[in-house]
C-alpha cells in the first residue's frame, strides 16, 4: 500500500465524475428511486393503513404470548390501540431500510469497475496519475456516499410516511426511536460499507456489469436475507445491544475492506479482463 | 543524454502465455518510435508496462528517467495515452470528460476551464462541448480522447492507433499534429497498424511478434541490413528491348537491370549511379521520361520482417506480405 498522503483533490474528483455519470444513467437511477419508493412509501401506506383499521384486541394476545417475552414489552407499554401500527410500522417494517444500503452498494459497485470495463473508460483510469489506494478508495467511496445518503433520505421519508399514516391512531410522532436511529445512523452505514468490501473485488474481477451483478448477487443476497430476517430482532434489542451489533459489522466491514484494499492493484484490475 | 524510455529485458506473461518477452531497447527524447506488429503482438501491453499500468515479471524499465514499477505515478505525470478506443464516458460532456482528467492532473477549477477551452478549440470540437460524447462520431471522439492525453502537455506521449477510424482530412491532420508535436522535442509512441503514417513520422521502428522484439532501428538502417544497394526505376515510356536492359546492367554501379512495364528497375550501388544510367539509356538514344530512386519505405521493412519471421517459424507469410524487394511490387 502506498504511503504518500491521500490525493484528495484525484479522489474527490473521481467520486464527482461517477457521481455525476450515475446520476445520467437511467439503468442505474430508475432502481434506486423505485426500490426505495416502494418499500420506504408504498409499503408503509398499505400494510400502515391495514394496520391501522385492524381490530388491536387480537395484537395484544399475541403480544402478551410467551413467544416474544419481553422483548414485546415496548410495544405492551404503549396504549392498545396504537400497538399493531407501531409494531407494524416502527419495528417489522422499518429494519427494510437495511435493505437500501445493500442494494444501492450493490449497483454501483458493480458499475465502479465492471461498467468501467464495459464501456471501455477503464484504461484511461488506469493511465490518471492516481496511486491504486486512492483509486480504490475513490471507487469505495463513489458507492459508499450514495448508499449512505439515499439510506439517510429514505429512512427521514419513511419516518414522516409512517408518522402520517399513524397520526390517527397515534396522534404523536413515534418515528424515530433510539433503535431506529441507531439502525440508520449507525448499523446501515456499516452494512453499506460491509457489501462494498465484498462487491467492489467482485467488480474489479468481472468482465461486465452483468457479470458483476450475477456474481455480487451470490455474494449480497444472503446478506439481504439476514438483514431482512434479523433486523426486527434488532429494533427490540437494547440500545446498546444495536450499538454492539453494530460494531460488529464495522469490525467486519472495516476489516474485509483493509484486506481488499492491500491487496488491490491496477496490474490486477488490468489483467482481469 | 539520457533515454526517454530505456527497457531491458522486459517480460510479462499472462494466463495464456507471455505477452511481452525479453524487450530491450533505447528510445531517444524527441524521437518517434513506431510500434508494429500484428494483433496480440504485444504493442498494447508493452504501453501498459512503460506506463507502470502492469508489472513486468522480469526485466527492467526506465520511462523519462523513473522506474514505472516503482514511480507509475511520476511517470504518469509525465506521459499522455490516448488508447486505441477513445475511452470516452458518453454519460459525459466532451467538455467533463476533459475536465476531470485536467483537475487530477493537477490543474485548479479555473485553469482546467480554460485549458479544456482551448483544447477543444483546437480539435475543432469548441461547439460540441456541452453535448454528451455519446453521439460523437469515430473522428470526433479521436479529437476529444486525443485532447485529452494532451491535457498537461505530456513529455511522452502513447499513441495507440491514432488514426483509426479516422476520415482522411481527420486522418491528415492528426499525422500533421503528431508530426507537430514530435518537432516540438515530445517522444511519441505509436502503435500502428497503418503504415503509411507510421512511415511518415517514425524516427525509429520496432516490430514486435508474438511478445518478442524481433526488429529494433531506424527504418533506412533496417533497410540497409536487409537489402545491399538502393532501388530505382527508370520511366522509358514503353517496353524495353533485351539490348537496352543489358546496357543498363553494364553501367558501372549497377548491379542488376529488370525490364518492368514501361522502364526497367535497377538497383544501385548507391544514388550517384542513376545519373549514369540515365546518360547510358540516352545514348543508346531511349528517351528517359524519368528517373527516381527509391528508398525502402517503413512498409517495405516492416514486411520483410514479418516475411522472414514467417519463414523461421516455418509458416506462410499471408498474401499481405509484400517482396522483400526494395523496389517494392
Amino acid at each position: 500500500m502506498s504511503r504518500t498522503p491521500v490525493d484528495r483533490t484525484a479522489v474527490l474528483t473521481i467520486v464527482g465524475r461517477d457521481l455525476r455519470a450515475v446520476r445520467r444513467s437511467k439503468a442505474i437511477t430508475v432502481p434506486m428511486v423505485l426500490v426505495p419508493a416502494s418499500l420506504l412509501v408504498l409499503l408503509p401506506i398499505a400494510v400502515g393503513l391495514l394496520a391501522r383499521n385492524a381490530p388491536y384486541d387480537t395484537v395484544q394476545r399475541a403480544l402478551e404470548s410467551s413467544v416474544l417475552d419481553r422483548l414485546a414489552d415496548p410495544i405492551l407499554s404503549l396504549p392498545p390501540r396504537e400497538r399493531l401500527v407501531v409494531l407494524v410500522l416502527g419495528y417489522l417494517l422499518s429494519p427494510l431500510l437495511l435493505v437500501l444500503p445493500l442494494m444501492v452498494a450493490a449497483v454501483l459497485a458493480a458499475d465502479a469497475f465492471a461498467g468501467e470495463k464495459e464501456r471501455r473508460t477503464l484504461e484511461v483510469v488506469l493511465h490518471l496519475p492516481v496511486t491504486d489506494r486512492d483509486l480504490f478508495l475513490a471507487k469505495v467511496l463513489s458507492a459508499y456516499v450514495p448508499a449512505v445518503v439515499i439510506t439517510w433520505v429514505g429512512s427521514l421519508v419513511y419516518a414522516l410516511v409512517a408518522n402520517a399514516i399513524a397520526w390517527p391512531v397515534t396522534g404523536r410522532l413515534f418515528l424515530p426511536f433510539t433503535q431506529f436511529v441507531a439502525m440508520v445512523v449507525w448499523i446501515a452505514p456499516a452494512v453499506a460499507l460491509l457489501a462494498l468490501g465484498l462487491l467492489v473485488i467482485v467488480s474489479s474481477r468481472a468482465r461486465t456489469t452483468q457479470e458483476a451483478n450475477q456474481l455480487g448477487g451470490a455474494v449480497i443476497l444472503p446478506l439481504i436475507f439476514v438483514a431482512a430476517a434479523q433486523a426486527s430482532a434488532l429494533m427490540l434489542l437494547p440500545v446498546l445491544g444495536v450499538v454492539a451489533v453494530g460494531l460488529v459489522v464495522w469490525v467486519a466491514a472495516l476489516g474485509l475492506l483493509w484486506w481488499n484494499a492491500r491487496h488491490f492493484t491496477r496490474d490486477r484490475l488490468a489483467s482481469a479482463g | 543524454m539520457a533515454a526517454a524510455i530505456e527497457t531491458e529485458g522486459l517480460t510479462r506473461g499472462f494466463a495464456s502465455g507471455l505477452a511481452v518477452d525479453g524487450l530491450t531497447f533505447r528510445l531517444d527524447p524527441g524521437q518517434v518510435l513506431a510500434l508494429l506488429g500484428p494483433n496480440g503482438a504485444g504493442k498494447t501491453t508493452t504501453v501498459r508496462l512503460l506506463d507502470g499500468v502492469l508489472t513486468p515479471h522480469a526485466g527492467r524499465s526506465l520511462v523519462l528517467g523513473f522506474d514505472p514499477t516503482v514511480d507509475g505515478e511520476e511517470v504518469r505525470r509525465r506521459t499522455g495515452v490516448l488508447t486505441e478506443n477513445a475511452g470516452l464516458d458518453d454519460r459525459l460532456t466532451a467538455a467533463e470528460n476533459l475536465t476531470y482528467v485536467a483537475r487530477i492532473r493537477g490543474f485548479g477549477p479555473a485553469a482546467a476551464r480554460r485549458r479544456v477551452e482551448s483544447l477543444l478549440e483546437r480539435f475543432g470540437m469548441a461547439d460540441r462541448r456541452d453535448s454528451l460524447t455519446a453521439g460523437f462520431s469515430t473522428g470526433q471522439r479521436k479529437r476529444v480522447a486525443l485532447a485529452r492525453a494532451l491535457i498537461h502537455d505530456p513529455e511522452l506521449l502513447f499513441l495507440d492507433e491514432p488514426t483509426s477510424g479516422l476520415d482522411p482530412a481527420g486522418t491528415r491532420d492528426v499525422i500533421a499534429l503528431i508530426d507537430e508535436l514530435a518537432s516540438g522535442g515530445r517522444t511519441v509512441v505509436l502503435a500502428t497498424h497503418f503504415l503509411g503514417e507510421a512511415g511518415r513520422l517514425a524516427d525509429r521502428m520496432a516490430v514486435l511478434h508474438h511478445g518478442r522484439l524481433r526488429a529494433f532501428g531506424a527504418p533506412d538502417q533496417l533497410a540497409s541490413e536487409m537489402w545491399s544497394g538502393l532501388g530505382a526505376e527508370l520511366d522509358l515510356g514503353g517496353r524495353v528491348d533485351a539490348d537496352t536492359v543489358g546496357a543498363l546492367a553494364a553501367v558501372p554501379g549497377v548491379s542488376s537491370a529488370l525490364a518492368h512495364g514501361d522502364g526497367v528497375r535497377l538497383v544501385l550501388d548507391d544514388r550517384d549511379v542513376l545519373p549514369r544510367a540515365v546518360a547510358a539509356a540516352v545514348a543508346r538514344g531511349v528517351p528517359v521520361y524519368g528517373a527516381a530512386t527509391h528508398r525502402p519505405t517503413l512498409e517495405d521493412v516492416y514486411f520483410a520482417i514479418e516475411q522472414r519471421i514467417a519463414a523461421e517459424e516455418g509458416g506462410l507469410a499471408t498474401d499481405a506480405f509484400a517482396s522483400p524487394d526494395p523496389v517494392g511490387p
